[in-house]
């Protein structure tokens, strides 16, 4: 051998040791970081969320020394890459997630570890207000959601525009709706923005027309596949919807913005109101609007008497992964975030959530906010939005039928048996 | 050869074999599996269906329109920025001030990463501000407020265009570099001739460029059917699957829906779409060669 290939060859033997010591020591550091570590992924990737959050997570590694590796994902990503992440077994030990259908999806494919266990050691109960944990957290009989914040959808108004219109009142049924509408649009103003380019903003105004008409029962049914969306129920809130749209109640080109854009137009003086979650009340807080000062809101009205009355709105919680290789930090970190008064509060302040935590102080809440918490009070029901009442699948094609509908109102007949045939393959298989 | 050299070269094949491997080869071999199952993307119970998934996508609307979407995306995606990079070619081949800085102005685009072309089309798209409509405005004295993006009937076009601006610079200098080649006595000589400067063009630079167009041409083929991240980021396959390519659709089927079964059997349509185009342009470099060998 030429002396030139030896020295070649005997570097070449040299660089792969230290390659394999390296990755030796890189092995052994993770496994001795991971001892003091619980990883986490959440959809809460906004600016105002995120620092939230980081806050948070800060006051829980003070509190019990554990480090939260935090990797948030946008809100539209997170959806399909939880999945992705779940059907790959690399999950991380605790990721956010909407209750209802979602979860249910999660849960039944075996994703998710239990927490009853830790839940009645934590004294979980005496903490969580009893309405948000009985339909959010249990699943086949086990618990595996711990809640950490929830939402209300209702009608957010920019009180500038309306004071300027001379509105003084709001509306609580379907008559007084339709005046008010007729009222802005005859001085000029677009009564309703609606920013459906992703689809579920507008999911709220099928909801609750539906709700309003057919009422909760029947709504829960349609959710289940148990009845049609060809049905006579969903015609009829299907139609009403359109005659707001045919009137010119609806800003333009509603498929055109995301619910940001659309909350833009009301703030703006654009548009006078829009149907959308609290979470608008932290985004336009974080505007520098003022609650109460800026903006306000009205409950969606009752439209058809004696149909109980139903709010909307999605619970935000905290699940942890089946093979999570951190349990009794995961467990720690969930217990925490739900428990821990100030870190609900905070986030109560900054996601513009309500808290599902009872020992939670009222002052914590905006005037709207305090609003936003009777209304859910007063209600007879608490139902999930609609991508979170029915399975993951189905709801792909109403969300589609939505924005459908948003484009081709007249057609919505067409647009309903269309879902309706869509939702079979995934009820019937 | 010696045991070193074998060491060696096996040593370094070792690391992209793998990599091809477990990246290309797996996946593919998986995909054809799983899409004669039902299985929904995560749930380990999942039942094997036959050809149950290939027979839905055979009467499934939604994949109709998404490969017919896939065709007219692929010739537009070729004719667009190949006739676009020709043209910015021919009037930037001239010696004149400025020429460089233009020419790196028109390659700049294809730099940027397909999300921030596509976020600068969304503006440009945008109904109530965009520069679109405000530049239609000017002309017509009215402004409209025409939603691009949101529009079925549009959506897909607009993309289009915001991609073939994006790769209408890589063609260009692909035909710059096939210019610099043509001896400019060819062209004099047929200047002698008589021949106007549209026959030149035509019947010499044309015909001497055909190396360089076949480059262009499959470089824009090949990108086209890799294009996903600017239809993600500019309509999502909307409104309403409007604008869904074959691999919008898959997507959309696999992750959303949860039909990761349904999902394969889509990405091996596509495959076999694909492999076909590769096929035909590979036959036509081998065709090219011969001819210039």
């Amino acid at each position: 051998m030429h002396h030139r290939e030896r020295r070649v060859w005997k570097r070449g033997r040299a660089a792969l040791r230290a390659l394999g010591l390296a990755l030796a020591f890189l092995l052994i550091a993770t496994m001795s970081w991971a001892d003091g570590e619980v990883t986490i992924t959440h959809y809460f990737g906004g600016d105002l969320g995120r620092a939230g959050l980081e806050e948070i997570f800060g006051s829980f590694k003070a509190e019990t020394g554990i480090t939260v590796v935090d990797s948030p994902i946008g809100h539209e990503d997170f959806k399909a890459g939880i999945l992705v992440r779940a059907a790959g077994g690399n999950l991380p030990d605790v990721f956010s997630y909407w209750a209802g259908a979602r979860t249910q999806f999660v849960v039944d494919a075996g994703s998710l570890g239990t927490i009853d266990d830790m839940w009645a050691e934590r004294g979980l109960d005496d903490v969580v207000a009893k309405s948000v944990a009985d339909g959010a957290t249990m699943y086949n009989g086990d618990r595996y959601l711990v809640p950490f914040g929830y939402h209300y959808a209702g009608m957010f108004y920019n009180t500038k525009v309306m004071a300027d219109a001379g509105v003084t009142e709001f509306p609580t049924d379907w008559d007084g709706f339709l005046a008010l509408c007729e009222n802005l649009k005859s001085q000029g103003i677009t009564p309703i923005a609606l920013g459906s380019m992703n689809r579920w903003p507008a999911q709220f105004w099928f909801d609750y027309l539906l709700l309003r008409t057919a009422g909760p029962e029947y709504r829960a049914s349609l959710m289940a596949g148990e009845a049609s969306y060809t049905d006579d129920e969903v015609q009829r809130a299907m139609q009403l919807w359109k005659d707001l749209v045919d009137a010119g109640y609806f800003a333009a080109n509603a498929n055109a913005d995301d619910w940001t854009q659309a909350s833009d137009k009301v703030s703006r003086g654009d548009a006078a109101m829009t149907l959308m979650g609290t979470w608008i009340t932290g985004y336009w807080n974080g505007n520098g609007l003022m609650a109460g000062d800026d903006y306000d809101f009205f409950e969606f009205p009752m439209i058809d008497a004696g149909v109980p009355n139903a709010v909307v709105g999605p619970v935000d919680g905290w699940l942890i992964a089946a093979n999570s290789e951190n349990r009794a930090n995961a467990e720690a970190l969930v217990a925490f975030l739900a428990s821990d008064p100030a870190s609900q509060a905070k986030w109560a302040q900054v996601q513009g959530a309500l808290s599902p935590n009872v020992n939670v102080d009222e002052s914590t809440y905006t005037s709207v906010m305090l609003r936003a918490l009777e209304a859910v009070g007063n209600a007879d029901t608490f139902a999930f939005n609609y991508d979170l009442a029915t399975t993951p699948p189905a709801a792909e094609y109403g969300l589609d039928m939505f924005a459908r509908f948003m484009d081709d109102p007249a057609n919505y007949s067409q647009h309903l048996a269309d879902t309706e045939a869509g939702v079979r393959t995934v009820f019937d298989g | 050869m010696n045991q070193r050299a074998l060491f060696w070269r096996v040593a370094l094949l070792f690391l992209p074999l793998s990599v091809f491997g477990v990246f290309v080869v797996w996946p593919l071999l998986n995909t054809f599996y799983y899409s004669f199952t039902n299985w929904n993307g995560f749930n380990p119970n999942f039942q094997f269906v036959g050809l149950r998934n290939y027979a839905g996508v055979v009467t499934d609307r939604l994949f109709t329109n998404a490969t017919l979407n896939t065709l007219i995306w692929t010739l537009l995606a070729i004719v667009l920025p190949t006739l676009g990079g020709l043209t910015l070619a021919l009037m930037l081949d001239v010696r004149v001030p400025g020429a460089n800085v233009f020419k790196s102005i028109f390659y700049l685009p294809i730099c940027l990463a397909a999300v921030v072309v596509g976020q600068i089309w969304i503006w440009i798209y945008q109904p109530d501000w965009g520069l679109l409509n405000s530049a239609i405005g000017l002309f017509t004295g009215e402004r409209p407020i025409f939603a691009w993006l949101a529009e079925p009937e549009t959506a897909l076009y607009s993309v289009i265009v915001a991609w073939s601006w994006q790769q209408m610079g890589l063609a260009m200098v692909i035909f710059l570099a096939g210019l610099t080649s043509i001896p400019p006595y060819l062209i004099e000589a047929a200047e002698i001739e008589g021949a106007t400067r549209r026959q030149r063009i035509r019947h010499v630079v044309l015909a001497l460029l055909r190396p360089a167009t076949v480059v262009a041409v499959a470089l824009s083929v090949i990108n086209s059917l890799k294009a996903f991240d600017i239809l993600f980021i500019m309509t999502g396959g909307g409104p309403f699957h409007s604008s869904d390519t074959l691999a919008m659709y898959m997507y959309s089927e696999s992750f959303k829906k949860y039909r990761m079964g349904y999902g394969s059997s889509i990405s091996v349509v596509l495959f076999l779409m694909t492999l076909s185009v590769v096929a035909v342009y590979f036959r036509q470099l081998r065709k090219l060669d011969e001819l210039y060998d």
